[in-house]
């Protein structure tokens, strides 16, 4: 089965995120960055089917600038067979990135396509739904466990959902997005390290793609949460209540 | 001039990778364990085991043999991240992926790298290299081990001290080491195995200062029989196997250093932002600036001096002595000071076992006498640069 997984460069969770003072975004310089913890599951998903399958291929894209490539390598470096970077400098809301993948797609014409459920900069959790609108084809978001009918036609997959587990059963070609219970990537072993080197990553500019682009959305402000103050203590019920009534305004 | 746009600590693509690679797997495996495996003295095998699925085992040998294929200055990585949370795990790994699987196979032959690799690079066996004995240490030309050969088989005698890795725990010997002992012609080194005859765990030693997480024995080896198979190179080919093999063993003990110190550079710095004393952060002191100054200056120097050795060493090649002594002398003397810095600005806490800076202030210490003490340094440094002071600008 070839599978087709994205990978999108965000800031490593562990780093402290401060925007910037205008709030035209974030402070960028002296961040790191890492692989979407969602792609690296859907990264790891892929490296499974095709290992449980004995075959097929992992292709990965990105879209951004040239600095994706070192989360390339990395998915490389995990097992992925080959990668795609589609080379683009200004900012993409989800519907643009959905019709470049839709181009990719047509292209490469996988079997699957593995996204994360969403990326953890944006948090938008839609990149996946649009582009299975977009190639009309069916969608499985928040995949939990992922199985194939033994002639690589259909695929059962369970969602995890508010309330539950649901499962869904559909054809291929189709688009799956990952949750986190998915599976625990592996690391990228050092034979793997020295192997991913020789793999290809081929660029595209994004011109060459044919899709338009024009942002939908903007960004009119970011601003961080607001500081969490110290908690208070208080020794009855009834004073918690006079103060969630009086002090908190909530009952 | 051209701008040089090098990242001396991470110099290609496949160096940032693997270090990478190597931090989260110690953020999310070897921190956890670190403080309990210290206190029951106790080496973590399955743990051990895990790096081999990583390749870090077979960090050094070359694809073709079924290794990782890195170079020196990745090995540096390995030992530099391992230690910043568990030096005494690291020197467990160092004393099997440095002073066992590289020496070996540099040293075997085609039957003997088939013979043993595989076992050693998965971590199904643990090696450890036997240079030291009860009464021969920094001397080590004055080693008593003999072996003596009788048609096909060597017959081995004597005792080899301070064995890391030389058991698992207090009653199973390590399974297989690269000894060195005395032949008719010379230093020789052998493969000798656990379940050889006449070899066996004289006593696993208990109550180091630190290194608590590696095992480290005394054995016995009493007309132990060795098969001519087994024997590295020529006769008397040794003793330049051991010195080739000191200069990886010295440079990956100062990255041990390096790991150490920048951890406890880490530690005192956001202890210093975060503890208060007279009404204002203990990092508005100029004492405690002075400690956490000085230590990530120091670090920082012996680090540079560190990557600037690696990047230059080629592992088939002696001729690195210089470096690689010097590399070692002032990394583990900063390590240790670094460790003792960190301790004096956690005050009480620093002294604490959960506050990991007492356990590497107890770790740095072996780094000044394991792999050549201080003054084995000091002697060799000064006895090349009168030799070769061209070096010196
Ligand atoms: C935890 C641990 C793990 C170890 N692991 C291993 C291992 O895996 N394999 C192995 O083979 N060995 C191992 N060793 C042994 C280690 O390499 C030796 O302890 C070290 O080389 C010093 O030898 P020694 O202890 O016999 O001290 P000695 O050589 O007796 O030295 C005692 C003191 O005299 C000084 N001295 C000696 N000669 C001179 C000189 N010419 N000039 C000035 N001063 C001198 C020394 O520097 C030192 O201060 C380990 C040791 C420890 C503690």
């Amino acid at each position: 089965m070839k599978t087709l997984v994205t990978v999108k460069r965000v800031p490593d969770p562990e780093t402290t995120i401060r925007v910037k003072p205008d709030g035209s975004g974030i402070v960028t310089d002296n961040i790191k960055y890492v692989i979407n913890p969602f792609d690296e599951i859907a990264i790891e998903e892929a490296l499974r089917i095709k290992e449980k399958q004995g075959g097929g291929e992992v292709v990965l894209v990105s879209i951004g600038g040239k600095s994706v490539t070192e989360q390339l390598r990395t998915g490389l470096a995990m097992g992925a067979d080959r990668a795609i970077l589609v080379l683009c400098e200004q900012p993409l809301d989800s519907l643009a990135v959905a019709k470049l993948l839709t181009k990719l797609v047509e292209k490469e014409t996988p079997e699957l396509v593995l996204m994360g459920k969403q990326a953890i900069d944006d948090d938008s959790n839609q990149a996946g739904q649009m582009l299975a609108a977009l190639l009309e084809w069916p969608q499985a978001t928040f995949a939990s466990k992922i199985d194939f009918a033994a002639d690589q036609k259909s695929a059962t997959v369970i969602r995890e959902v508010d309330g539950g587990l649901e499962t869904i059963g559909f054809a291929l070609p189709a688009i799956i997005t990952t949750d986190l219970r998915l599976n625990e990537p592996r690391y990228a072993s050092l034979p793997g390290i020295m192997k991913a080197r020789k793999k290809e990553i081929k660029e595209i500019p994004v011109a060459d793609l044919g899709a338009d682009i024009t942002p939908r959305l903007t960004v009119v402000k970011m601003a961080p949460p607001p500081k969490k103050e110290a908690g208070k203590k208080v020794e009855t019920v009834q004073a918690l209540l006079d103060l969630l009534h009086t002090e908190a305004k909530v009952i | 001039m051209p701008t040089v746009n090098l990242d001396l600590f991470n110099p290609t693509e496949e160096h940032t990778l693997l270090r990478k690679t190597v931090r989260d797997f110690v953020r999310t495996h070897v921190e956890p364990q670190a403080l309990e495996y210290d206190r029951q003295e106790r080496f973590n095998l399955p743990l051990f085991r895990q790096l081999g699925d990583l390749g870090l085992l077979g960090i050094t040998v070359p694809a073709e043999y079924g290794g990782s294929g890195m170079d020196a200055l990745a090995a540096v990585i390995a030992h530099e991240e391992l230690s910043a949370s568990d030096p005494g795990f690291c020197l467990a790994y160092l004393a099997h992926a440095m002073l066992f699987v590289n020496n070996f196979c540099h040293n075997a032959n085609a039957d003997q790298r088939q013979r043993y690799l595989d076992k050693v690079i998965s971590g199904e066996w643990v090696g450890g290299m036997c240079m030291t004995e009860p009464s021969v240490g920094t001397d080590v030309l004055g080693m008593k081990s003999e072996a003596i050969r009788r048609g096909d088989y060597y017959y081995l005698n004597g005792r080899k001290m301070f064995i890391t890795n030389g058991a698992l725990d207090d009653a199973t010997l390590g399974n297989i080491f690269l000894v060195y002992a005395r032949t008719e012609k010379g230093i020789s080194s052998f493969v000798v195995e656990k379940g050889f005859s006449g070899f066996s765990l004289g006593q696993r030693l208990h109550g180091k200062a630190g290194m608590r997480a590696s095992m480290t024995a005394e054995l016995v080896f009493d007309d132990c029989v060795v098969p001519v198979e087994n024997r590295l190179g020529e006769e008397g080919d040794s003793l330049l196997h051991m010195m080739r093999n000191l200069e990886i063993e010295r440079v990956t003990i100062a990255a041990m250093s390096t790991g150490i110190a920048g951890r406890c550079v880490e530690v005192m710095t956001r202890y210093a932002s975060e503890r208060t004393a007279f009404g204002q952060p203990i990092n508005a002191f100029g004492q405690i600036q002075r400690y956490i100054a000085d230590s990530y200056a120091q670090y920082m120097a012996a680090r540079t001096y560190l990557y600037y050795t690696a990047v230059r060493m080629d592992l088939n090649k002696p001729g690195q002595r210089i470096d690689s002594d010097g590399v070692k002398l002032v990394a583990t003397m900063m390590a240790k000071q670094v460790a003792d810095n960190a301790m004096q600005v956690l005050g009480g806490y620093g002294y604490l076992g959960e506050y990991v800076v007492e356990r590497l202030w107890r770790d740095a210490k072996l780094l000044e006498i394991g792999g050549g003490t201080l003054e084995a340094h000091q002697k060799n440094i000064t006895k090349d640069l009168t030799r070769r002071m061209d070096l010196i600008r």
